[in-house]
């Protein structure tokens, strides 16, 4: 829709009251007149404008129909008749101007509230510092406000509206293109611009030699009787349309994107190996037509970890590089290649991108039970709670362990320091690692049925076992009270997340959106103009011609400096000799201005 | 590997800056002391009424029996003269103060650009990667459309309108938003900064132009509606020395034909870089959002001006409207809501 200036025939406000606008009552409500030859060819139409903007009428874009305004007395309309009204609302300009407007509207709620699918977690934060409020929001999906049936409804509206528009308008263009441009009309002086002076050349001649030269400069030319027509800039409506043809394969290509597509994240510790399959990835979301045994066969094994960090400074404990080194095979039985992950340098296998998204440290243990025997004996992953220093929580659980359950909440430091005597993380990298536990005791409740996530304990069948938590540095071990057992901080290592994403519909996507580009660009480059000349023998036997020129879509001016040119080329072609103007002629230029 | 910073070239960056916020200043203060002291008009009546009174007249009827000269240049400055612009205005400004104005102008410019080119070598990466620096960056945009404006199209009298956000901006800038040099945290260290928001920062510094002239334009509006209806104009002294409702309501037209494009390309190119970087090329990030609905609020007013009914005033507001979603993206989500793109570099 863009770019798509035009007449006053694309009813917009107020068109109820035909006193408005002449031009707009001259006008089928349809707009089909893409050229409106027919207005063209009765020389009253120009002149009717008078030294109006008479683009409206003499270029009648039809681009948007105008409002039909069934005023009182018109005749009943039918179920048919109420379709097309309904129809002809949909697809005018005031209509998608407002749904343009509206989705706008729309999108704020989106980035003030917490979104269910950009930060599930402030969702729940919202939640629980709104109790009253939250829930309400929720009924009106202001939490997933871009999934949101209202939402798809404004672009979805939108975007009917915009095909309602741009389909009929490519086949008028089709159509177009094989038309001739319109008559010359009779009075050129009332054209916008209008120049007029006297060739030395018989009428007939100074017509060919202006054929000429319009044809020249690849204007399609029209001739007849005492007049040549001639116009130019056809490309502007074919990049108005491309673009607006690409944005909605732009909302396809989401589409797309959105049914054959899927998500996961997975969380890995150097040293460990996942395969692509939706048990072995943490979160995994797929699109509605995705089967889950069907997923790109490759698997990612994390070799090593490595960050630095701005270590003085004002930037410091700022992250300033991340680098993952991978070892992955397209399929169980291909070769393994290394690749160094990044920010900013997913992997691809397979049409599938594999991207670094977060990292954290995974504290390894070594828990012996009251018996003796060693019960667990791994990296357990820790998440950052906050990142200045990387301080880490998780929870370590041993349902294995006799004669009771146990379970350890710890806070892991990279850099543990004394800050007035609590213990922080002064580094994000770990230059003095401690870990500090909390011992509980008990049933961890594993076997209820219900899942429990690995980051935390459920307290409800554990007591805390009444051991001192004191910070441990790595080989360091923490007995437990009443013969319960030993936990030893083995070391750490680290851990990455990787987001695992297929997107079907990206490259539709790029494409749409560089087409949608290159028809914006063009549409707001190219100037649709109409030149036309008449000669005529004038009363003293010269001959008299006139150029009058029109644009349509010029609504950034620059055709008058365009037209200028033009009309003395012309006028040189056509004098051949000199120039046989006075100097006192020179103040009756008569060029005017469309608006 | 740590980049070292060179503190040096850091704080030469500074200095240049805050000469460019004391040339602007005195610039801005010329151009005030052009309106004030200008005795003549500084813009010819509007070119279109005039020749339309020849046009209607009796000397170019349309019986064709006058004889009209082919038009000349205006003024006759050759072929790049005046498109849109007042037409005999001239090439370079005239008069002492808009002289002094123009002057001072280019030579901020001039040390601004040097400032940001020092910060980028002392910090050896593209110097916009928090928002100290992409304040500095859009403000010398809009300065640079405001000179190539000034010539393009002899709008001279857009230099104080536009100059007074600049000084504000980067007064507030070089105080409160300062930033130190510093190296890019990774998910911004791609060679996407420099397609990405270059092509925001190109956009956001053509929006600003016109933004401004948009208001120039409701100010003249406004004048022309209480002089057409017999009421006395309050801003009759500055509208003497700007052009009437047409030639500033296509100057910014313009602008925003240029800007809207390049913020297009700047979504388009974030969009690429987010997928690199995130995994997704679109994820309603907040800063997403709003750079969303600043595009559908232009996109408005791009079919607004060319509908019957809506252009004039009521596409101008829409256009502002726009400017405010830019202005909003910029300086409330960086400071108030947090999302991928924050980056501000003001929380610490």
């Amino acid at each position: 829709m863009t770019g798509t200036p035009a007449g006053g025939n694309r009813g917009a406000g107020g068109t109820a009251s035909p006193t408005v606008d002449p031009r707009q009552a001259e006008l089928p409500h349809e707009g089909t007149a893409e050229l409106a030859d027919g207005a063209v060819s009765a020389d009253d139409a120009v002149s009717a404008d008078g030294a109006g903007p008479a683009d409206g009428a003499v270029f009648a874009d039809g681009a948007r129909p105008a409002e039909p305004a069934p005023g009182p007395g018109a005749p009943r309309l039918g179920l048919v008749g109420w379709l097309r009204w309904g129809w002809r609302q949909l697809t005018s300009m005031r209509t998608a101007l407002v749904l343009l407007f509206l989705l706008a509207v729309a999108s704020v709620p989106g980035s003030v509230l917490p979104q269910e699918g950009v930060d599930p977690s402030a969702v729940s934060q919202y939640y629980a510092a709104h109790p009253a409020l939250a829930p309400i929001l929720n009924r009106l999906s202001l939490f997933s406000v871009f999934a949101a049936p209202w939402f798809a409804a404004i672009y979805l509206l939108l975007f009917l509206s915009l095909a309602g528009c741009v389909l009929p308008r490519t086949f008028r263009l089709v159509g177009a293109a094989r038309q001739q441009p319109p008559r010359a009309p009779r009075r050129l002086a009332r054209l916008p611009m209008a120049v007029s002076y006297v060739s030395p050349l018989p009428p007939a001649e100074a017509l060919s030699s202006a054929g000429r030269l319009l044809g020249g400069k690849r204007f399609r030319l029209r001739t007849g009787d005492g007049w040549v027509s001639a116009e130019k800039g056809y490309l502007r409506e074919v990049g108005n349309l491309l673009f607006h043809i690409a944005l909605l394969a732009l909302l396809v290509s989401v589409g797309l994107g959105g049914i054959f597509g899927y998500k996961a994240n997975r969380l890995l510790v150097a040293g460990q190996s996942f395969a692509n399959t939706p048990t072995a990835l943490d979160v995994f979301r797929p699109g509605r037509l995705v089967s889950p045994s069907n997923l790109q066969p490759f698997s990612v094994a994390l070799q090593s970890f490595s960050a630095t960090y701005v270590s003085s400074g004002p930037q410091l404990d700022e992250p300033e590089t991340f680098n993952a080194a991978l070892r992955y095979s397209a399929a169980p039985n291909s070769p393994t290649r290394g690749f160094a992950l990044r920010v900013n340098h997913p992997l691809t296998v397979d049409g599938v991108s594999v991207y670094l998204i977060g990292h954290g440290y995974a504290p390894e243990f070594k828990v012996t039970d009251g018996a003796g025997n060693v019960v667990f004996n791994g990296a357990v992953p820790f998440i950052p709670v906050e990142q200045a220093g990387l301080t880490s929580e998780g929870v370590v659980k041993v349902p294995d362990a006799a004669p009771s359950q146990l379970g350890f909440a710890g806070v892991f430091l990279p850099t543990a320091a004394d800050q007035n005597g609590r213990l922080v993380s002064e580094f994000p990298a770990a230059q003095n690692p401690r870990v500090s536990l909390v011992s509980y005791a008990g049933n961890l409740g594993l076997n209820t049925g219900q899942s429990q996530s690995v980051y935390q304990l459920d307290l409800s069948g554990m007591h805390r076992l009444s051991v001192a938590p004191r910070p441990l540095a790595v080989g360091q071990s923490m007995t437990l009270p009443n013969g319960a057992g030993k936990i030893t901080f083995t070391g750490y290592r680290q851990w990455i997340s990787l987001a695992v994403t297929y997107d079907p519909g990206q490259l539709p996507a790029l494409i749409s959106g560089i087409l949608a580009l290159a028809g914006l660009i063009l549409s707001f480059m190219v100037r649709r103009r109409r030149v036309f000349v008449r000669a005529a023998a004038g009363p003293d036997g010269h001959t008299v011609v006139e150029v009058g020129g029109l644009a349509r879509s010029d609504a950034a001016g620059g055709f008058e400096v365009e037209f200028a040119e033009l009309a003395r080329e012309l006028r040189t072609a056509q004098d051949g000799i000199t120039e046989s103007v006075s100097s006192d002629n020179d103040q009756s230029l008569s060029i005017r201005e469309g608006e | 590997m740590p980049i070292t910073i060179n503190h040096g070239l850091a704080d030469a960056s500074n200095g240049f800056l805050l000469t460019t916020v004391v040339l602007y200043a005195l610039a801005m203060l010329s151009y005030a002391c052009d309106f004030a002291f200008r005795k003549e008009r500084l813009i010819a009546p509007e070119p279109a009424q005039v020749s339309e009174l020849v046009g209607v007249g009796p000397a170019g009827a349309a019986a064709g029996s006058a004889v009209l000269s082919a038009p000349d240049g205006p003024g006759g400055s050759g072929r790049g003269s005046a498109a849109g612009g007042p037409d005999g205005a001239a090439l370079w400004p005239t008069g002492f103060w808009m002289r002094t104005a123009f002057a001072l102008t280019c030579a901020g410019l001039a040390t601004h650009l040097v400032a940001i080119v020092t910060r980028g070598l002392a910090e050896h990466r593209v110097p916009w990667g928090n928002m100290y620096e992409f304040i500095a960056a859009i403000s010398c945009m809009a300065v640079l459309v405001l000179v190539a404006v000034s010539i393009r199209f002899r709008a001279y009298y857009i230099g104080l309108f536009v100059l007074i956000p600049v000084v504000l901006a980067l007064a507030l800038d070089v105080t409160v938003v300062y930033t130190p040099a510093g190296s890019l945290v990774p998910a911004l260290n791609s060679y996407w900064i420099a397609i990405h928001v270059t092509a925001m920062i190109v956009a956001s510094g053509l929006y600003i132009v016109g933004a401004v002239v948009t208001a120039m334009y409701l100010i003249a509006d406004r004048n022309e509606r209480r002089t057409l209806a017999g009421l006395p104009s309050r801003t009759e002294g500055l509208m003497m020395h700007l052009p009437g409702t047409t030639v500033l309501d296509r100057l910014s037209y313009r602008t925003i034909l240029f800007a809207f494009p390049v913020w297009t390309f700047g979504i388009m190119a974030g969009a690429i870089w987010a997928d690199h970087a995130w995994g997704r090329y679109w994820g309603w990030d907040p800063k997403e959002t709003w750079s969303f609905i600043t595009w559908v609020v232009y996109a408005g007013f791009l079919h607004a001006r060319a509908t019957a009914g809506w252009r004039g005033r009521r596409a101008a507001y829409i256009q502002l409207a726009g400017f405010g979603c830019l202005m909003f993206n910029l300086i409330g989500i960086n400071l108030w809501v947090t999302g991928l793109h924050s980056y501000a570099g003001l929380s610490g």
